[in-house]
């Protein structure tokens, strides 16, 4: 519980960490505020926020109300972040942990790969993906997760061959441990805090990766996420600007809670920064 | 202290007499010279008219090269290259006078070969809805260098051809194009044509430049010096781009409905849709009829009715639009008078009749599902496509929209046949049989894109279309499509919702503009700007 302690003494992770409750809260009481469908036709399109007291945030050019899709949107923008962020931290932390742990031509064949991925854009790579599989959501949370891998590999290897000649490892290895034991039961647990520190990293760009998609119509249509309703606003941004801005807000408060838990997250973590 | 002395006032008074009657006086004498910066967008990588019927392309081209015919501001035909035509008696041989003394951008003269090899190679084999027209044309004679005889199997009507010309009736140079691969001429995106301008350059993604034709047929014309078309396809820079002056034009609905109702607020920009009459759109509804609960005829009229169009043309398309009442425009000749909308919005009516059909709302309120395909021409297809989803879940159907782009939706409803309802534009060009008719005559190949590939036929529906198309009587001509028209209503193989016009944004310092039906496309001989 020291980490809890240490985590909580950084105003930075007080911030983060209540920002991202509120955003929790927002995506678990989507359907209590705004029960039914967050995309039907609420009423006339384009009212501005603050004029019709039934829609505080106002209407979409489809007449869909703003908050309801604010609050739905939460929660799938946090399930994206979520699920996408679990993907690639599984596929990276398998294909560093192999890598680091083996050597040899494994890890060519493995460094290679993840290079491959690497030096396309990501954001390129999801396209592709979208294009040939389709952009319904699991598509989109599947595919972010695995174009957003590569890191997680890169830094997993890091700290396996790192730890993998330590002396607990050696004494492991004496007493016949089986190479998987070692790997997940011994290596792993002392690999993972800097993975996790990255994973924040990771929630916040697959967020963000998904707004960008729905920005360039690509994302799931039938799904009321933020990235949607900010891609809709686009066409309506010179005149009601809100459409695009409030979700836009909210993408920015979910993104920098994300970072300043993480920021948190490594302050507490880092042994240099204890001392003080 | 007065404020003003009588002679001041006088003064003043005469001059806010007078000053309205200044400002009136619009006539202005046309000036020579200046460039005309055009915005452009949706590059389709060709440029020749013959090869490719689409207003992307005539847009440029239409400057450069010349068709037969054109139309007028009443959308009557008018001469251009051809001067004057004669149809036989029995519709199947038409003659064409050709106007003489026309010069190619490259100094040859324009002949009746050009006509000939323009109708056999590019109307009768490649150009799209050409291709369809000029099916029953047989061969063409050349009597001598300007006259031109059309030989059809089945009679032709002479209307019909000529309203068809004006956009399937481009003429490239033959000596440039006979014995090379045609399709991949280099001609084809550097055209050649005996148009008022000449093309000078194309620059993939930037602009496009057009120069004055000194050589040009009609004397004393073309008033501008040079036209620039600068791609920008992004439609928010656009009208930045027309707000701080760097082009002065965007036609054909380029821009977003946004801007472009704002535009009309703006003093030194016209929002016109007049001149684009010859080219009416609508939003569709297309049916799959391999889904059998599509192909109940009572569901298609309850999706129909669950629809409240004038809503939607008012509050999402700013007005710009209205409600169809067939496939056929309220503005055109072949319009059915008192036309009528037969399955007009009405919930309640909706949801009785999916309850007659059997499909019963179940537990979770919903009846079927239904995958949407929309096909994405404009800014309102995803919307009108949001619209179908949320009108359809207020009767307890769920519409999953599926998006794609424009290539795999054309795939996805014209090819694979992977969709139950679909949405997109149609566009009506001046005679049913042009570009209309396609989207029901049983028969088309798959993966025609706009035509019938809904699974659905009906004998008496291809009867009257083939019939149609070559009854040579204007008059029963029209009662023909009059019976068409009502039929495609009740039955409803395919809806349209809206009926609506182009839509375009033009600085005042441009004069001459939409005065014909088709300007955009049209070749901008009398075009001036002041500079």
């Amino acid at each position: 519980m020291a980490i809890l302690k240490d985590y909580f003494r950084s105003p930075i992770a007080r911030v983060g960490t209540i920002l991202l409750l509120l955003i929790i809260f927002i995506a678990l009481t989507a359907d209590w505020f705004f029960p039914g469908n967050p995309l039907r036709l609420a009423g006339r399109p384009l009212q501005w926020p603050f004029v019709n007291p039934k829609f505080i945030l106002g209407t979409d050019q489809a007449g869909r109300n703003i908050a309801a899709q604010l609050f739905h949107g939460a929660k799938v923008s946090l399930i994206i972040g979520l699920v996408s962020t679990l993907i690639a931290i599984i596929i990276g932390v398998v294909i560093g942990a192999i890598s680091g742990f083996y050597s040899g031509w494994i890890d060519d064949i493995l460094m290679r790969l993840t290079e491959a991925f690497q030096i396309l854009p990501n954001f390129l790579l999801l396209l592709v993906g979208v294009a040939v599989f389709g952009s319904t959501i699991n598509i989109v949370i599947i595919a972010i997760g695995v174009v957003s891998w590569p890191p997680v590999a890169r830094l997993t290897r890091a700290e396996f061959l790192s730890l993998r000649n330590r002396e607990f490892v050696q004494a492991g290895k004496t007493i016949g441990m089986s190479s998987t034991r070692l790997m997940f039961k011994e290596i792993l647990p002392n690999a993972l805090p800097p993975v996790i520190m990255y994973a924040s990293v990771i929630l916040s760009t697959a967020i963000l990766m998904e707004s960008a998609l729905a920005f360039l119509n690509l994302s799931d249509p039938n799904i009321s996420s933020w990235g949607n309703l900010v891609g809709n606003g686009r066409l309506v941004l010179r005149q009601q600007w809100y459409v695009s801005a409030i979700p836009g807000i909210a993408i920015l408060l979910t993104v920098l809670s994300a970072s300043l838990v993480g920021q948190g997250i490594n302050d507490a973590l880092n042994p240099r920064l204890k001392k003080r | 202290m007065k404020l003003f002395n009588i002679k001041q006032t006088f003064i003043i008074g005469l001059f806010s007499i007078l000053l309205p009657f200044y400002s009136m006086a619009d006539e202005k004498t046309p000036q020579h010279g200046g460039t005309l910066v055009v915005h452009y967008s949706g590059e389709q990588r060709v440029l020749n008219p013959a090869l490719r019927a689409s207003t992307g392309v005539y847009e440029v081209s239409g400057k450069v090269v010349e068709s037969l015919v054109d139309l007028d501001a009443d959308s009557q035909v008018v001469p251009v290259l051809a001067t004057s035509w004669t149809s036989s008696a029995d519709g199947k041989t038409i003659t064409f006078k050709l106007r003489e003394g026309v010069k190619w951008h490259d100094g040859k003269p324009f002949t009746s070969q050009d006509v000939k090899y323009n109708a056999l190679e590019f109307w009768k084999k490649r150009l799209n809805f050409s291709t369809a027209l000029q099916l029953n044309l047989t061969s063409v004679d050349t009597p001598d260098d300007y006259t031109v005889v059309f030989n059809y199997s089945r009679p032709m009507p002479l209307d019909l051809l000529l309203r068809a010309l004006v956009d399937l009736g481009y003429v490239v140079p033959k000596h440039l194009y006979e014995g090379t691969d045609v399709l991949n001429n280099p001609y084809n995106t550097a055209p050649v044509g005996t148009g008022p301008f000449k093309f000078i350059e194309y620059q993939r993604g930037q602009h496009i430049i057009v120069e004055r034709n000194p050589d040009y047929w009609r004397k004393g014309y073309p008033y501008l010096d040079k036209i620039i078309w600068r791609i920008i396809d992004d439609n928010s820079s656009a009208s930045a781009a027309l707000e701080s002056g760097q082009i002065d034009l965007s036609s054909y609905s380029k821009l977003s409905l946004a801007d472009i109702n704002r535009f009309k607020q703006n003093a030194k920009f016209e929002v016109l849709t007049k001149g684009s009459q010859a080219n009416i759109f609508n939003n569709t509804l297309e049916f799959n009829f391999r889904n059998p609960i599509i192909a109940n005829l009572n569901v298609r009229k309850a999706i129909v009715q669950s629809l409240d169009i004038p809503f939607f043309t008012d509050d999402f398309l700013y007005g710009f639009g209205k409600p169809a009442t067939g496939i056929i425009p309220s503005s055109n000749a072949f319009y059915p008078k008192d036309s009528k909308i037969i399955y007009p919005f009405d919930r309640e009516k909706a949801e009785q009749l999916l309850d007659e059909a059997g499909y019963q709302r179940k537990t979770d309120g919903i009846r079927f599902n239904l995958k949407l395909v929309h096909i994405n021409n404009g800014e309102d297809v995803p919307l009108f496509a949001t619209f179908i989803q949320q009108s359809l879940a207020e009767v307890g159907i769920n519409v999953v929209i599926v998006n794609l782009d424009t290539a795999g939706a054309l795939n996805a409803v014209y090819k694979a046949h992977d969709f139950d309802i679909a949405t997109g534009w149609h566009q009506y060009r001046g005679d049913p049989a042009v570009s209309t008719t396609v989207w029901l005559r049983s028969g088309s190949p798959d993966g025609a894109p706009w035509t019938n590939q809904y699974g659905w036929k009906s004998e008496t529906v291809d009867q009257l279309i083939d019939n149609a198309a070559t009854e040579i009587d204007p008059v029963k001509r029209k009662a023909l499509y009059v019976q068409l028209v009502d039929i495609v209503n009740r039955e409803l193989p395919l809806w349209f919702a809206t009926e609506r016009e182009f839509i375009s944004v033009v600085s005042t310092k441009v004069h001459n503009h939409h005065n014909t039906a088709r300007w955009p496309s049209s070749s901008w001989f009398d075009v001036w700007i002041e500079h």
